[in-house]
């Protein structure tokens, strides 16, 4: 039997009629059109499609929609203010870490996680939670590069 | 040279769309009636159909309509003919198409495809080429002497095989009688997936007035356009593919691919479109894989270090069709001399019918399988003449008056090898290695060589539509995929250089929509910045021409004596005599309001001069542009677990001309760790009966950032060529070719093993180095 659900997306109240055994990504992308969010694979292993639920970074292929009631769900799509980048997003370009861009809004998303949790966090730390993140690309040096510059550029907002 | 905008970090037009998640990839569009499919695969890999039953899953909720290929009698292919979007009365590999559903929605399409029952005869599989050769092997296709080929290629009926390749330069015989030592060895460079983070996908529509409108996550909507045109009886113009983003392409989404099989899924459903999009699974097994070659290689030299001849044989298994393979093949094959000059060759590549995917373009092509093996047996046959292995090298680099195997005769335009080798040879091999081992590792320097040729066709143009706008803006418009490599901004750093306009005024184009962009073979052979590049300059030189010929009018000079600097078109002799670009760009309206001149659009391709077919030697002009590069690293070997680590990799290429500098050494990071990865993890496994082993990336294992180099050292040499604009070359695959012998001859260095197939995993090492202490 479907059934309806409330939650927030990037700030605004949403309901959706969900089915049995449906994942956050189905909803976003397919309920929602927020196709920001991408999808790799299928054994919850490439990161493509985190998105960050209740502040925490979450793969939304693996996560229920049926849990989704209440909660607050932060998707790439919230990320930027009109043409103002979150700095994370101008770290990653500044970086060069941007090829094709399929692996970017689940780091970008897994970043904003862990700087949200610890804006200090260490270069070990940083390392950490990008190894849940393929990319095929650019071989992880600019990927790593832009996350340090945005831990740079969010300390740096912040003593402004 | 000074450049104004060539050799600059611009940065690339397409980042704040990618880092917002807004730009369109294939599974991101939607249309209105879209419909879903799923595609059912067989249980065998090589089996007879003998019936399929579909109507438990014709009852399912949503179901629109089950496809089989009863009856289908589409064949296609653009080398070989030897390709069927589905499969008729037998398979052929575990990822083939045999059925597939339509329906309203994706999870209503997966489940009813579950309840499609089909019953099979087995029949024997064979997934290396070995053993289709042998003489009591049943045929995979039994009609293979008839399938329609291009000149040169051709099935050997009644056999396996799809195509036997042979190169002859000189005398192999004189050539291995003048030798003092002779070596040889045989490597393996097993099956891998390109393994974009993307999967494939299309979507097909038949329209109501007889037209086919398709979207595809492939690199050559032309051929795409062309292959479904021609399978179902429309003019080329009838047929619209659009390509959107890409994410990620490395090979496999070139040729066709999945296309075909859509198109005949949603040729059933005339009036509605048709979306599938492989589910990671289906995009290791249903697509293009990647090498499945085996490289005997035999190697004649004097006394004194002077290559006398080259042998190699190469087994390919090129999978169920060899349409998208063979042209690896011959790549490799001709390649295989890697960057030596050998007098006689005897070089020779065989495609073989396996029951495995088809194997296709892979970032390499072909270069990286057969150069693992010369470079390997350079530093063996170093040992074996006992002299230092660079020495070596030095006295047989191909270089300039030297002759390659295809008979070219280089030119110093076709770059420098020593110097790529002096620099890396300078940036690890200067001192003597400081510790060779400690309690807890061993330590090793390895080094290799490299050459790329782009392997391109003779008639693979790349074209270029561009337009001055009112404001003297410039849009340009071409058919090159963007897959990440940063395409669209080498367009446009050239174009800028070009017109002398700066990159903020150049707009490129981002969908290819064959409705309006200009023919384009496809994006391959790392060929893009050469051809395209060309083709920009091209154009760019008859816009400024037609600039120029209407204010020739204007200014009342003849056109020899005017000038152009981006902004204005002025007289040499007295530059105060000028008329602004933009008021040119559109023809010149003058104060009375009548105008003249044209509107400046112009059009202009490029494709490698001069490419020939083979001829009876397998030789001629189809490497043409060379590229020469040099590789090495640093690892240590884990006593305890045989776990190998890359402290540093370091790559030099001659390029011509950086364009770039931050995307360049994108592209040679990216693709060192694709290397790594294929050299110390990936293989694409398959059981004897022809079932995947680890079609999962779980499984599979490509490199995460804890496989990443310790360091990356990539250098650049700048020896302008002739062909591509301001004298850059590719450099897209390259970065690939020499990472695995570079790491093997490491290997040996650090622990006295020869290792001749990849992957080298820490379980082969520790068995090796256990083997040792016995
Ligand atoms: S889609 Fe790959 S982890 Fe979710
Ligand atoms: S940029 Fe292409 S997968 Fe990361």
């Amino acid at each position: 039997m479907p059934e309806k659900i409330t939650f927030t997306v990037n700030g605004t109240s949403r309901t959706v009629e969900i089915e049995g055994s449906e994942k956050l990504i189905y909803i976003l992308r397919e309920k929602l059109n927020l196709t920001g969010t991408k999808r790799g694979c299928d054994d919850a292993s490439c990161g493509a499609c985190v998105v960050v639920v209740d502040d925490e970074a979450v793969k939304s292929c693996t996560f229920p929609a049926k849990k989704l009631a209440g909660k607050e769900v932060l998707t790439i799509e919230g990320m930027a203010n009109g043409t103002n980048l979150h700095p994370i997003q101008r770290a990653l370009i500044d970086a060069g870490a941007v090829q094709c861009g399929y692996c970017t809004p689940g780091i970008v998303m897994e970043l904003f996680a862990l700087f949200h949790r610890k804006r200090d966090a260490t270069d070990d730390e940083i390392k950490e939670v990008l190894s849940r993140h393929l990319c095929r690309c650019t071989g992880y040096e600019a990927i790593y590069d832009g996350a340090l510059l945005a831990r740079k550029y969010l300390s740096e907002a912040v003593d402004r | 040279m000074g450049f104004k905008y060539i050799g600059k970090d611009i940065p690339r037009p397409d980042a704040v769309a990618k880092v917002t998640g807004r730009v369109l990839f294939l599974d991101d569009i939607k249309l209105p009636g879209l419909l879903r499919a799923a595609i059912l695969r067989p249980d065998y890999a090589h089996a007879k159909i003998i019936s399929i039953d579909t109507s438990r899953a014709e009852k399912c909720e949503g179901v629109i309509k089950v496809v089989t290929g009863k009856g289908c009698k589409l064949v296609y292919g653009d080398n070989i003919r030897d390709l069927t979007p589905i499969a008729v009365d037998k398979v052929n590999y575990i990822g083939q198409p045999v059925a597939a559903v339509i329906a309203e929605t994706l999870p209503q399409a997966r489940r009813a495809v579950k309840k499609i029952k089909v019953e099979y005869e087995p029949l024997p599989v064979y997934i290396d080429a070995r053993a289709a050769l042998a003489g009591d092997a049943v045929l995979i296709h039994e009609n293979s002497g008839e399938f329609w080929h291009l000149p040169g290629i051709a099935p050997i009926a009644g056999t396996n095989i799809a195509n036997r390749y042979i190169l002859k330069k000189g005398d192999i015989e004189k050539g291995f009688e003048e030798a003092d030592v002779v070596v040889e060895g045989e490597f393996n460079y097993p099956f891998g997936s390109c393994s974009a983070l993307e999967p494939h996908g299309a979507i097909v529509w038949f329209h109501d007035d007889n037209t086919i409108e398709a979207w595809s996550s492939s690199i050559c909507p032309f051929i795409i356009r062309e292959e479904l045109a021609r399978v179902y009886g429309l003019p080329v113009c009838d047929v619209r593919v659009h390509i959107p983003e890409l994410g990620g392409c490395f090979g496999y989404k070139s040729d066709i691919t999945v296309e075909q099989t859509i198109a005949y899924i949603a040729g059933q459903v005339p009036g509605r479109p048709v979306k599938w999009v492989a589910t990671r699974k289906e995009d290791f097994l249903s697509t293009l894989i990647g090498h499945g070659m085996r490289t005997q290689i035999k190697i004649g030299a004097r006394r004194d270090g002077k290559l006398t001849t080259l042998k190699t044989r190469i087994l390919h298994s090129t999978g169920t069709s060899a349409d998208t393979g063979v042209h690896v093949l011959i790549a490799a094959t001709h390649n295989s001399t890697g960057s030596y000059e050998f007098p006689n060759c005897y070089l020779e590549g065989n495609s073989i019918y396996t029951n495995t995917p088809p194997v296709g373009a892979f970032r390499g092509y072909g270069h990286q399988e057969s150069q693992l093996a010369v470079e390997r047996m350079m530093d063996i046959l170093a040992r074996k003449l006992d002299m230092d292995p660079f020495e070596l090298r030095e006295k047989n680099y191909l270089g300039p008056g030297k002759v390659t195997s295809l008979g070219e005769t280089l030119h110093k335009t076709n770059g420098d090898m020593k110097e790529c080798a002096d620099i890396v040879r300078g940036i690890v091999f200067s001192k003597p290695k400081e510790i060779s081992e400690d309690e807890k590792y061993y330590y090793g320097r390895g080094f290799a060589a490299l050459m790329k040729t782009p392997k391109g066709a003779t008639f693979s143009s790349k074209s270029c539509y561009l337009k001055f706008n009112i404001d003297g803006s410039v849009s340009i418009n071409m058919g090159g995929a963007e897959v990440g490599q940063g395409l669209r901004n080498v367009v446009r750093q050239v174009a800028a250089e070009a017109l002398q306009i700066a990159p903020e005024r150049i707009r490129v184009y981002t969908e290819i929509d064959t409705q309006f962009s200009p023919w384009e073979w496809q994006t391959i052979g790392s060929m893009f910045t050469t051809q395209g590049g060309r083709a920009i300059v091209r154009a760019a030189d008859k816009a400024i021409r037609m600039l120029k010929e209407t204010a020739s009018q204007v200014l009342r000079v003849g056109i020899d004596l005017l000038d152009y600097d981006g902004d204005y078109v002025f007289l040499k002799s007295d530059p105060a005599a000028r008329v602004p670009v933009p008021e040119l760009g559109r023809g010149y309206t003058f104060d009375d309001g009548r105008t003249i001149g044209e509107v400046v659009h112009t059009t202009a391709d490029a494709r490698l001069p001069r490419q020939s077919n083979p001829d009876e030697n397998g030789q001629g002009t189809m490497g043409i542009t060379y590229t020469f590069g040099a590789q090495a690293c640093e690892l240590r070997i884990e006593k305890e677990t045989g776990k190998i680590i890359i402290d540093h990799f370091v790559s030099a290429f001659d390029v011509g001309q950086v364009i770039n500098p931050v995307q360049i050494r994108g592209q040679v990071v990216g693709g060192v760790m694709m290397g790594i990865g294929a050299s110390l993890h990936e293989e694409l496994k398959f059981t004897e009966e022809g079932k995947a082993v680890n079609p999962s990336f779980r499984k599979y294992r490509f490199p995460t950032i804890k496989d990443a180099p310790g360091k990356q050292t990539v250098e650049f040499v700048e020896t302008p060529g002739e062909i591509g604009p301001f004298g850059a070359r590719g450099i897209g695959e390259h970065p690939v070719v020499g990472v695995a012998p570079a790491i093997l001859n490491a290997i040996y260095d650090a622990i006295g093993v020869d290792f001749y197939e990849i992957p080298v995993t820490k379980e082969k090492i520790k068995e090796a180095l256990d083997r040792g202490k016995e």
